[in-house]
This record gives C-alpha cells, structure tokens and sequence, in this order.
C-alpha cells in the first residue's frame, strides 16, 4: 500500500464497512468479503463506485476480482492513485 | 426523402403538463424536485426526486381500461393524446394513415412490478395481484397508445434503450416518415418513479443529496425523475397543406453502441455519435446554436459528455444547457422531454437554462446558461441522450 493510502486507511476501512454493512471492529484485514462477510456481488459493484467518488479515480471493473478483503481494497487503491 | 416536421407535443412532467405549461416552466427555469412520495423511503439519508403531481389519468385514457395500463403507460397514452391534439388532428384522421408509434422506456412497468415482487415476499404468490401482473410488459406502453387511439394501421414498438430511448423512439419515428413508409408517427419516451431506480443510484452515490446540479463544481449526481413526452410528426408536406404549426424540423439522427463500459459513457464514441448526426442533418458544426446536454450532474458524464462536445465543436462549443437540471432524470423519457424543449425553444426564442448553478466546474468548460432563461433565436438545435451500456442517441432539429 503507498503512503496516500496507509494514511487514510482507517477511513478506508469505514467506507468498506460502510458499504458492506458490517461491523468495522469484526473486520480484520485479510478477512473475506463475499466468503467471511457475506457480501454479494451487487455489493463489491457498489464498493468499487463508492471508492472510485470518495477518492476521485477510475478504477477498472476487473480489479473487483482483487476486491477480495481489506488488504485487496488497499492494493487496488494504491494501484489506482498511483496511475 | 421526405422532410419531416414535429406539429403537435405532448408532456407529462414535473414542472408542467402540455406544451404550453411546459414551455413556461422551462423559461422560468422551475425545478420539479420534492420530498419523494411515490414509494418508502424510510432508511434512505436522503430521497429528493421529480415526481409528476396531481396527473390525471382519466383525462386522458378514455378508451383503455385505466386498471390495463401502468403509470409509465399512461405518461405515454397521455403524451400521446395532447400531442394528437396540440396538433389539431383527429383520432379519425390518424386511423385513416399508416402511422408509426415508438415509446422509449429504462423501467417499462417495474413500478408495478415490484409492488408484486413485495406483495409475494410478504405475504406469498397467492396475494398477488393479477390484474397488475398484466401491466408489467414494457409493450404496453406503445401498443396502450395504439390501442387508446384506435389505431391499427401502425407499426409498434417499445424501445428499452434505457436513458437514450426517447431518442431512439424519435429517431425511429423520423425514418418511417421520411422514408414514406408512414404517414405519421407518434413518437418518444416514458417513465415511472421506481424504488428500483432510485436505489441502484443512490446506493451507487450517484444521487445528489441536496438538487440536480449539472455542470457545477459540486455536482453529486442525478435526482430520479418521472414523466412522458410525445412528438407527433409528419411529413412537411402534410403539414403546409393543412396548415399546422409547425415547431421544428427533424433534421436528422445519430445513434451508435460502443459497449464500451456497462456504466461509464466513452468520450470518442459519443463524439462520433454526434458526428454522425450532424452529418445526417446535414449541418456542420458551426450551425449549431445550442445543445440540449445529456447532462444528468453525475461526475463522469459532464465531464466526459463536455470533452466529447469539445471534440466536435472545437474550443468554443455553442451553448450546452441540462434541462435535468428542473426535471431530473426521467430515465426513458429524458431524451423525449429534451427533444420537446428543443423544439419549443426553437418556436418560442428561447433558451432553457441550467438551473441549480453555483459555480462553474472548469473541466467541463461550456457556457450552460446558468440559472435564467435567455432570448435566442435558434435555428439548429442538437438533443444528446447517453445510456449505459454505450448506447448513444443524437437528434438534431432545425427552425423551419
């Protein structure tokens, strides 16, 4: 993760849960979204929108395969801003 | 080919109903947004949207059995039927031409349709209402025209091209005229307020808490929206020889489909679609005197739809107005309330303007006439439509 993103990881963390619907202190980093957390498909489509406005950047539709847990949603950010 | 004139329109919206009320709200610059009543909004922050008030079905569905038809349908049969009357025609008259009637729609019936999808998870398949299962198919909102009309004698379709429909429909209706395959056409779009709609958007964030805000620094996205708009149109010969008022001309039509991205619009790809309808109607780009943006004040469409313009039309594009700014987005009708504009901009001298303005956003670099209405006389006017999945429709009109 770049350093953009390790600063504001833990707003990071709160949109996702946010998003999903979970509780943030249940969440680790390498718990998974759809496995661990019950999320769907329709949900990890409206993380990567509410990521994609809350950060201002276009991320590819193919990076929901990355969208995986927590630390896939660091990567892929850090990978989008670094573009 | 024939040249192809709108004489009659006809509009369900938010901030008017009939050409003539519609007209005046667009001057004013009207916003048609309010506390959303069509569905419960309980546990959404925030649930602001365009919804038609006070619409009277029974003024309108006189033939059709008002439970048959659905609120979409009866935006589109209500459309239909002012514009067969703003244009000082008959029933009797139509029967006797072949016709056309095109309807787009995003949402067809979903309306009711997801009242029968609650009614069966809460209380099981036996509750639920079969009478309204049958308002369900989008086809009811062409075939309810036809049908409310009596007309036989006319080639029928509903197009779902989601928000480009309206577009689509016009377009269609324009080549079955020129091409002399019809008579007539009644064409354009309708839509229904739907929980379905609105929450996909705002779940999305793609729904501006606050107003619809096209063009602006802080835009935040669409506000849902509802309404019908039908254009009758017929060929220019008719038209003189009974002497109808003619508001426009149909100059031409683009439509292309990059499937690009589900969601977000292509920049190149809606340039070329305008591109081509320019080169349909024949017209270069400096003709050009305004254009009706798709403009729905999500981030990615202005800025996109903006670039796309300036590829067209250069550094210094004519003036580019969002009408969702006062009605929303209406979805399959927005195109078909943006072409109504049009055309009575045309006839009447004037500009819509954007509404809601605060302060420009820099990247989208048009003049959007912000907040009042300004004098124009305008001779070509272009209405973009973009939908997801790619789906661009263009219709250029002219003064007549």
């Amino acid at each position: 993760m770049n350093a953009a993103v390790a600063e504001r990881a833990d707003e990071i963390k709160e949109l996702v849960c946010r998003v999903l619907e979970i509780e943030p202190e249940k969440v680790s980093d390498t718990d998974l979204f759809t496995e661990d957390l019950g999320a769907d498909s329709m949900k990890l489509i409206e993380l990567l929108a509410n990521l994609e406005i809350e950060f201002d950047v276009e991320i590819d539709e193919d990076e929901i395969e990355r969208l995986v847990n927590l630390r896939g949603v660091y990567d892929v950010l850090s990978a989008a801003l670094d573009a | 080919m024939r040249r192809v004139v709108i004489t009659g329109i006809g509009v369900v919206s938010s901030i008017g109903t009939g050409a003539a009320a519609f007209a005046r709200a667009l001057r004013e610059g009207r916003s048609g947004a309010r506390p959303i009543g069509a569905f419960d909004t309980t546990g959404f922050a925030h649930a602001t949207g365009c919804e038609v008030v006070g619409f009277e079905p029974e003024r309108w569905v006189r033939n059709v059995p008002l439970d048959e038809v659905g609120r979409a349908a009866r935006f589109a049969i209500a459309s239909a039927r002012m514009a067969l009357d703003d244009a000082a025609l008959t029933e009797e008259e139509l029967r006797r031409r072949p016709g056309l009637v095109s309807i787009g729609t995003t949402d067809g019936g979903s309306d009711d349709g997801e009242r029968l999808a609650a009614s069966y998870v809460h209380s099981g398949p036996e509750s639920m209402d079969p009478v309204a299962a049958r308002r369900l198919p989008a086809s009811t909102l062409a075939t309810g025209v036809a049908r409310e009309l009596g007309l036989s004698d006319v080639d029928v379709s509903t197009i779902a091209t989601a928000c480009a429909a309206g577009n689509y429909a016009i377009g269609n209706g324009f080549d079955a005229v020129r091409t002399g395959e019809a008579d007539f056409a009644l064409c354009g779009g309708a839509d229904a307020m739907c929980r379905m709609t609105f929450t996909g958007f705002y779940r999305l964030g793609a729904v501006d808490p606050d107003g619809c805000r096209p063009f602006d620094v802080n835009r935040r996205g669409i506000l849902t929206g509802e309404g019908g708009a039908v254009l009758l149109l017929e060929p220019l010969e008719s038209a003189l020889e009974r002497g109808a008022r003619v508001y426009a001309e149909i100059l031409g039509y683009g439509l292309n489909c990059d499937a690009h991205h589900q969601v977000a619009p292509d920049g190149d790809s809606v340039r070329r679609c305008m591109e081509l309808a320019l080169a349909d109607a024949g017209v270069g780009p400096g003709e050009v005197d305004l254009i009706s943006a798709h403009g729905t004040g999500t981030k990615a469409n202005d800025v996109t739809e903006c670039g796309a313009i300036r590829g067209a039309f250069g550094d210094r594009p004519p003036r580019t107005v969002s009408v969702k700014s006062m009605l929303g987005h209406t979805m399959g009708a927005a195109s078909a309330l943006g072409a109504a504009a049009c055309a009575l901009g045309i006839e009447h001298g004037f500009i819509p303007p954007t509404i809601n303005h605060t302060e420009k956003d820099p990247d989208c670099g048009i003049d959007c006439v912000p907040n009042t209405a300004v004098e124009a006389e305008l001779r070509v006017v272009q209405n973009n439509a973009l939908a997801f999945g790619g789906n661009n429709a263009v219709v250029v009109l002219g003064k007549r």
